[in-house]
C-alpha cells in the first residue's frame, strides 16, 4: 500500500466509547450518571476530532460521573481489596505501600498504559495528602476521581514521534487504536501485554489481534454503532416517531418505536457475526423478533429467530426502524425515504428544497376523490423547479410505498392497489425497478454503493474524513472490500493494517 | 475618590430604596450585566405581531409602547404588556448574513437547507461551515458564546445554553456555537440545568462535616491534581492539540473555582417542578442570572406539542401549521388557510408568555437602582424571518435596557430600503448583525462588526451589516 498518511488529530472518547470503558473497568459498579452532552458529529458520526472541543457542561458531568464511580468502586471491603490489589492496610506503612501499588496497577488500566515515573511522583503525593485527611479507602476513592478526568483517561493520547518520515504509532497507542476501532472501548490485559512485548508492529501481529478482538462479544458495540449512525436506524426513536395516527397504526406506541430499534440493532449485529457482508445487511430476511416487534411485522404468535416472509421483505431498507424512522405520524414521505437511501447508502447528497416551497405532507383535496401518496407526491413534485431532485429521490423513495408509515406490509392504499415501482439514477444498477426487493437487490451489487460504506468505515475508523494524500489508499480499501465481496470484517482487519492506520507524524496535523 | 449617590445608598444598605426612574440608568462598576437570548423555531406571522405605525414606511417608524393601551397591542405581543416600558419590539429585520450565505451557496454549492442554513447564522452573523456530503452546521463562534468569553470571571460559568435542541431535519441544532463547527452542549433537563447550578456552588451547612462532606470538599483538589496532568501532557502535544487540552485543562480550573466559591445566602434555592418544563426553565434562567452564576444565557424553546398551545395533540406545527400561515406567500403548491395563520399567531403568543414568565422574574428583584431585568438585555429572535422560510423580513424584541445603555418602551419599524443580498427577493430592513453589535456595544466593547461586515446584495449595490442600530442605543 502507498505509505500516505493522513492527520492523526487528538481523540476525546466519544460518548459511547466514555461509558463503554467504564463499564469495562468497572463492571461491578451500576451507578446512575447524569447525561452528557451529545456529541454532535460533523459527519454521520459521533467521534468526530473536529467536533470535540471540551465545553464547561462536558467538563461538569465528566466530574460528577468520575466522582459516582469512584464512590461506587470503593463501596465496599471486598471492592477495595480488588481494586488495589491489597489484602491489608491498617498500618500506615501498609497503607502507603498499598497507594504506591494501587496507582501503578489501576493507573495502567485507566490510563491503558504504564504510569510514568513523574505521574506516579503527582498521583502518589496527592495520595499521601488524602491519607492523612481523611482514610485509606477515602484517599482511593479520590485518587481514583482524578484519574478518570485526567487527560490520559479522556484523550486518546499519542506522543508525536521523531520529526521526518512517518513512524509507527507507539505499541500502547496503537493497543488503543485497534480496541477503540472494534470495541468502543479500552484494550484488554491481552491487548496492554502485546503492546508491553511491542507485538503489535507486523502485519502478521495486527491480523492475529484484529481476528480476536472481531470474535468478542465486544466487537457488536462497533458494528452497531457504525451501522446505526450511518444508516440513521435511531432515528425510529426521535420524538416525532413516537406517535402514529389511528388510521396507520392504532396499537403503536412509543414501546413500539423501541421495538423496532432493538429488531434492528438485533439484525445488525447477529448479521455482521453471522455472514458479515453489506449484501446480507440489504437482503437477509433473518429476524429475531419480540411480541411487539412481531405485530408490527404483521406475525403472530412467534418470537425468537425468525425469517420473514419472502414476499414481503429483504434487509434493512425493510425493517420497520428505517421505514418508519423516515415517516411521518400520517403518512410515507416518498422524498425522505429516497434521500436518506442517496444520502447515506450512496453518499450523494441532494441539494435542499429551494427557498419557500411547501413542505408539509401532500393531502387529499376535498371531493377529489382517493388517491395514493405517491399520486399526491407525483403532483405536489411535478414542476420542473422540483423534478432536478425528486426525479432520483422519488425514484427511490416510491420504491417503498409498500410499507406503511409504521413500516407495515400493504398492497392496496386507500382502496388503490400500490404502485412501487420506481428509477435509480446515478449509479452504476440504473434503471427502472419494482419494490424494496429489488431495489434492495440491486444495491447490494451495487460498486457505489460499497465504496459508500468503505469511505464511511475509514471515516469512522479515523474519526476524520480521509485527506487527499489518502486518496490511493482509501481506492485501495474499497477494491479489497469489493473483492471480497462486501465482507465488512475484512475491510476492518485491512483498515487497522493500512498505513494511515499503523503510522502517524510526528506533529498531529503534517 | 468619592462614591457617587447610588454607591453611597448601597454602601449603607440602602439601595434598594432608590428604585427605578426614568432616565438615564447607568450602571455602577459593580452591577452586572447580562444578556439573555430567547431563540425560538420558525417565525412570526406578520399579522400576529406588527402594529400600526404613523409615518411614511422609508423611514424608521416609532411607537411609544407605554402610551399604547393594552388592547391596541398586537396579539403575539400582548402577554409582554406590563413590561411596555422596558421593551423595544423591533419590526423589518433582516437575517441578512442568513441571505448572503445562501446566495453564496447557491453560487458555490452546499447545503443551504433554509432551517440548517437559519439555525447555523441566527446566532454567529456569519456563513455556515459546509462540511461535503452533509449539512452545514455553525461556521463561527455565536455572539453568546464571544459574551462568555468576553464576560468569564473565575467562580462564574462562562455561558449558560439551554432548552430543546432544535430539530430541524433530524439534525441536532442547539444556535449557539463555541467556534466554527462545534456546537454548543445544550442542557435539555431544567433540573440537571438546576443542580449545575446549585449544586456547583452548595457548601455543608456549619458544623463537623461528615466523612462523605469531607470527601466531598475535596473535589476542588481532586481538579487540582486534575490541572496538573493536563498541564504536564499539554506542552508535549502538537499545536492543535495542545490548544485543546489548555482549553480543556481551563474549564478544569473554572470548575475548581467554581467549587470553591461559597454561594451566596440569597441564592439557596430548591428547584421547583411546578409548570411546563420551559417555566421550569424560565426560573432556572432567572436563578442563575440573579445570583450572578452567569451572565449569558441562551435558551432555545421547543416547538410544542400542538395540546400545549390549545391544538390536537398530534398537530405538527412544521408539517402542517407553518408553512401555509400567510396569505399570499407564493409556494410550490400553496396551502394557505386561515386555521394555519391562526396557529402559527397561538404559537407565537405561546411563546410570549413564557418570556414574559422570565420577565416577571427578572423584574421581582431589585438590583442597584433599578431590577435584574433593568441591567439585562433578554433579547427575542426567531429562527427564520417568517414560518414560511423567508429571512429577510424578521421581528425580534429586547427586554430591559443592559443597565441603561439602551432605549426602551418603544415598537420600531424599519424601512424596507436595503437590496436583499440573495436574488429575486424584495429590500430589506436593517442586518440583525447590527443588532449584536448593539449589545457588543452596550457592554462596552467597540466592534464595529459581528459576523459578515457586509454582502454585495443581487443588483451589485454593497450593503453593510456594521455599525449598531442608533434607534436601540441611549445616550447618557
Amino acid at each position: 500500500m502507498p505509505e500516505a498518511v493522513g492527520p492523526a488529530p487528538l481523540r476525546r472518547l466519544s460518548n459511547g466509547e466514555y461509558l463503554h470503558t467504564l463499564s469495562d473497568l468497572f463492571p461491578d459498579v451500576a451507578a446512575t450518571l447524569p447525561p452528557l452532552p451529545a456529541d454532535l458529529g460533523v459527519g454521520f458520526f459521533d467521534n468526530e476530532a473536529q467536533a470535540q472541543e471540551p465545553s464547561d457542561v462536558r467538563i461538569a458531568r465528566f466530574e460528577t460521573i468520575a466522582a459516582l464511580h469512584a464512590q461506587a468502586a470503593v463501596a465496599t471491603l471486598a471492592q477495595v481489596r480488588t481494586l488495589t490489589g491489597c489484602e491489608d492496610w491498617f498500618t500506615p506503612a501498609l497503607a502507603t505501600a498499598c497507594g504506591e501499588r494501587f496507582i501503578d496497577g489501576e493507573g495502567m488500566r485507566v490510563f491503558r498504559r504504564p504510569v510514568t515515573a513523574e505521574e506516579h511522583a503527582r498521583l502518589s503525593a496527592a495520595f499521601g495528602r488524602w491519607l492523612g485527611a481523611l482514610d485509606f479507602e477515602g484517599a482511593v476513592q479520590l485518587t481514583l476521581t482524578a484519574m478518570l478526568q485526567s487527560p490520559q483517561f479522556l484523550y486518546r493520547v499519542e506522543l508525536p514521534g521523531p520529526p521526518g518520515e512517518p513512524t509507527p504509532v507507539e505499541p500502547y497507542a496503537m493497543a488503543s487504536r485497534l480496541s477503540y476501532l472494534l470495541w468502543e472501548s479500552a484494550p484488554d490485559q491481552t491487548l496492554l501485554d502485546a503492546a508491553q512485548a511491542d507485538a503489535l508492529r507486523t502485519p502478521e501481529q495486527l491480523r492475529t489481534q484484529v481476528t480476536r478482538l472481531l470474535a468478542d462479544p465486544r466487537a457488536r458495540r462497533t458494528l452497531w454503532s457504525f451501522h446505526r449512525q450511518w444508516l440513521g436506524l435511531e432515528r425510529v426513536l426521535d420524538d416525532e416517531h413516537t406517535q402514529r395516527t389511528a388510521e396507520v397504526d392504532p396499537g403503536w406506541t412509543p414501546a413500539s418505536a423501541q421495538a423496532a430499534a432493538r429488531e434492528t440493532q438485533r439484525f445488525v449485529e447477529e448479521t455482521m457475526a453471522l455472514d458479515g457482508t453489506l449484501s446480507a445487511l440489504l437482503l437477509s430476511r433473518s429476524a429475531w423478533l419480540d411480541d411487539e416487534s412481531a405485530r408490527l411485522y404483521g406475525l403472530s404468535a412467534v418470537s425468537g429467530a425468525v425469517e420473514l416472509p419472502a414476499t414481503e421483505r429483504a434487509g434493512v431498507l425493510t425493517r420497520v426502524a428505517f421505514l418508519a424512522g423516515t415517516s411521518h405520524r400520517g403518512a410515507t414521505s416518498p422524498p425522505i425515504r429516497g434521500n436518506a437511501i442517496a444520502l447515506r447508502l450512496l453518499c450523494q447528497l441532494p441539494n435542499p428544497p429551494p427557498p419557500g416551497v411547501d413542505l408539509s405532507p401532500p393531502k387529499e383535496q376535498p371531493g377529489g376523490g382517493p388517491k395514493t401518496n405517491r399520486t399526491l407526491f407525483e403532483e405536489r413534485t411535478a414542476p420542473p423547479t422540483c423534478q432536478g431532485c425528486h426525479a432520483s429521490l422519488n425514484g427511490l423513495g416510491f420504491g417503498l410505498e409498500h410499507y406503511g408509515a409504521a413500516g407495515a406490509y400493504q398492497v392496496q392504499e386507500r382502496g388503490l392497489p400500490i404502485d412501487a415501482r420506481g428509477v435509480l439514477r446515478r449509479t452504476d444498477v440504473d434503471g427502472p425497478f419494482d419494490g424494496a426487493l429489488e431495489l434492495s437487490q440491486r444495491l447490494a451489487r451495487s460498486t457505489v454503493v460499497q465504496r459508500c460504506a468503505a469511505e464511511q468505515w475509514v471515516r469512522y475508523a479515523l474519526g476524520r474524513a480521509p485527506v487527499a494524500v489518502e486518496g490511493p489508499q482509501v481506492e485501495l480499501l474499497t477494491q479489497r472490500f469489493l473483492d471480497s465481496g462486501g465482507d465488512v470484517r475484512a475491510l476492518l482487519t485491512d483498515i487497522a493494517l493500512s498505513p494511515t492506520f499503523r503510522l502517524r507524524h510526528a506533529e498531529a496535523t503534517p | 475618590m468619592t462614591l457617587d449617590r447610588r454607591q453611597l445608598l448601597k454602601a449603607l444598605g440602602l439601595g434598594a430604596l432608590v428604585g427605578p426612574r426614568a432616565g438615564a440608568l447607568a450602571a455602577p462598576q459593580d452591577t452586572p450585566r447580562r444578556v439573555v437570548f430567547f431563540v425560538q423555531p420558525h417565525g412570526h406571522v406578520p399579522k400576529g405581531w406588527t402594529m400600526p405605525v404613523p409615518g411614511p414606511t422609508d423611514d424608521v417608524g416609532r411607537l411609544s409602547l407605554p402610551d399604547l393601551p393594552a388592547e391596541r397591542w398586537s396579539e403575539v405581543l400582548r402577554p409582554l404588556t406590563p413590561f411596555a416600558s422596558k421593551l423595544s419590539v423591533i419590526e423589518g429585520l433582516s437575517h441578512a448574513s442568513v441571505l448572503a450565505d445562501i446566495a453564496q451557496v447557491n453560487r458555490t454549492g452546499g447545503d443551504a437547507n433554509n432551517h440548517q442554513i437559519a439555525v447555523a447564522g441566527l446566532l454567529t452573523g456569519a456563513r455556515a461551515a459546509q462540511n461535503p456530503g452533509q449539512r452545514c452546521t455553525g461556521g463561527a463562534r455565536s455572539i453568546d458564546q464571544e459574551l462568555a468569553l468576553r464576560l468569564a470571571a473565575p467562580g462564574r460559568f462562562g455561558s449558560r445554553v439551554y432548552g430543546a435542541g432544535y430539530v430541524p431535519n433530524q439534525t441536532v441544532s442547539p444556535f449557539s456555537f463555541l467556534g466554527p463547527a462545534q456546537a454548543t452542549p445544550v442542557v435539555g433537563d431544567p433540573k440537571v440545568a438546576f443542580d449545575d447550578l446549585i449544586g456547583a456552588t452548595s457548601q455543608a451547612p456549619g458544623g463537623t462535616p461528615s466523612r462523605a462532606e469531607r470527601l466531598r470538599g475535596e473535589r476542588a483538589s481532586v481538579l487540582d491534581l486534575v490541572g496538573q496532568e493536563f498541564e504536564a501532557l499539554a506542552p508535549r502535544l502538537g499545536a492543535d492539540d495542545r490548544r485543546k487540552l489548555e482549553h480543556h485543562r481551563a474549564l478544569v480550573r473554572d470548575l475548581e473555582r467554581s467549587l470553591a466559591s461559597g454561594v451566596a445566602p440569597a441564592c439557596e434555592a430548591a428547584f421547583d417542578a411546578s409548570g411546563t418544563r420551559v417555566t421550569q426553565f424560565m426560573r432556572v434562567i432567572a436563578l442563575a442570572l440573579r445570583c450572578d452564576l452567569t451572565r449569558v444565557v441562551t435558551y432555545v424553546a421547543p416547538v410544542p406539542q400542538g395540546d400545549e398551545f390549545g391544538y390536537p395533540a398530534d398537530a405538527n406545527v412544521h408539517g402542517m401549521y407553518a408553512h401555509g400561515s400567510i396569505e399570499g406567500a407564493t409556494a410550490c403548491g400553496q396551502l394557505y388557510t386561515p386555521l394555519n395563520e391562526r396557529a402559527m399567531i397561538d404559537l407565537g403568543t405561546w411563546y410570549a408568555r413564557h418570556l414574559a414568565t422570565l420577565l416577571g422574574e427578572l423584574d421581582a428583584v431589585p438590583e442597584g437602582d433599578g431590577t435584574v431585568l433593568d441591567h439585562t438585555a433578554v433579547v427575542w429572535l426567531t429562527e427564520l424571518g417568517t414560518p414560511t422560510h423567508e429571512h429577510h423580513d424578521a421581528f425580534a424584541l429586547v427586554a430591559g435596557s443592559l443597565g441603561g445603555t439602551l432605549q426602551t418602551g418603544q415598537y420600531l419599524r424599519y424601512p424596507r430600503t436595503a437590496s436583499s443580498p440573495l436574488p429575486g427577493f424584495p429590500l430589506t430592513g436593517p442586518a440583525h448583525n447590527r443588532l449584536l453589535v448593539t449589545l457588543l456595544q452596550a457592554l462596552g466593547f467597540r466592534d464595529r462588526t459581528f459576523g459578515l461586515p457586509g454582502a454585495i446584495a443581487a443588483d451589485g449595490t454593497s450593503v453593510s451589516f456594521a455599525g449598531p442600530l442608533p434607534e436601540l442605543q441611549r445616550r447618557s
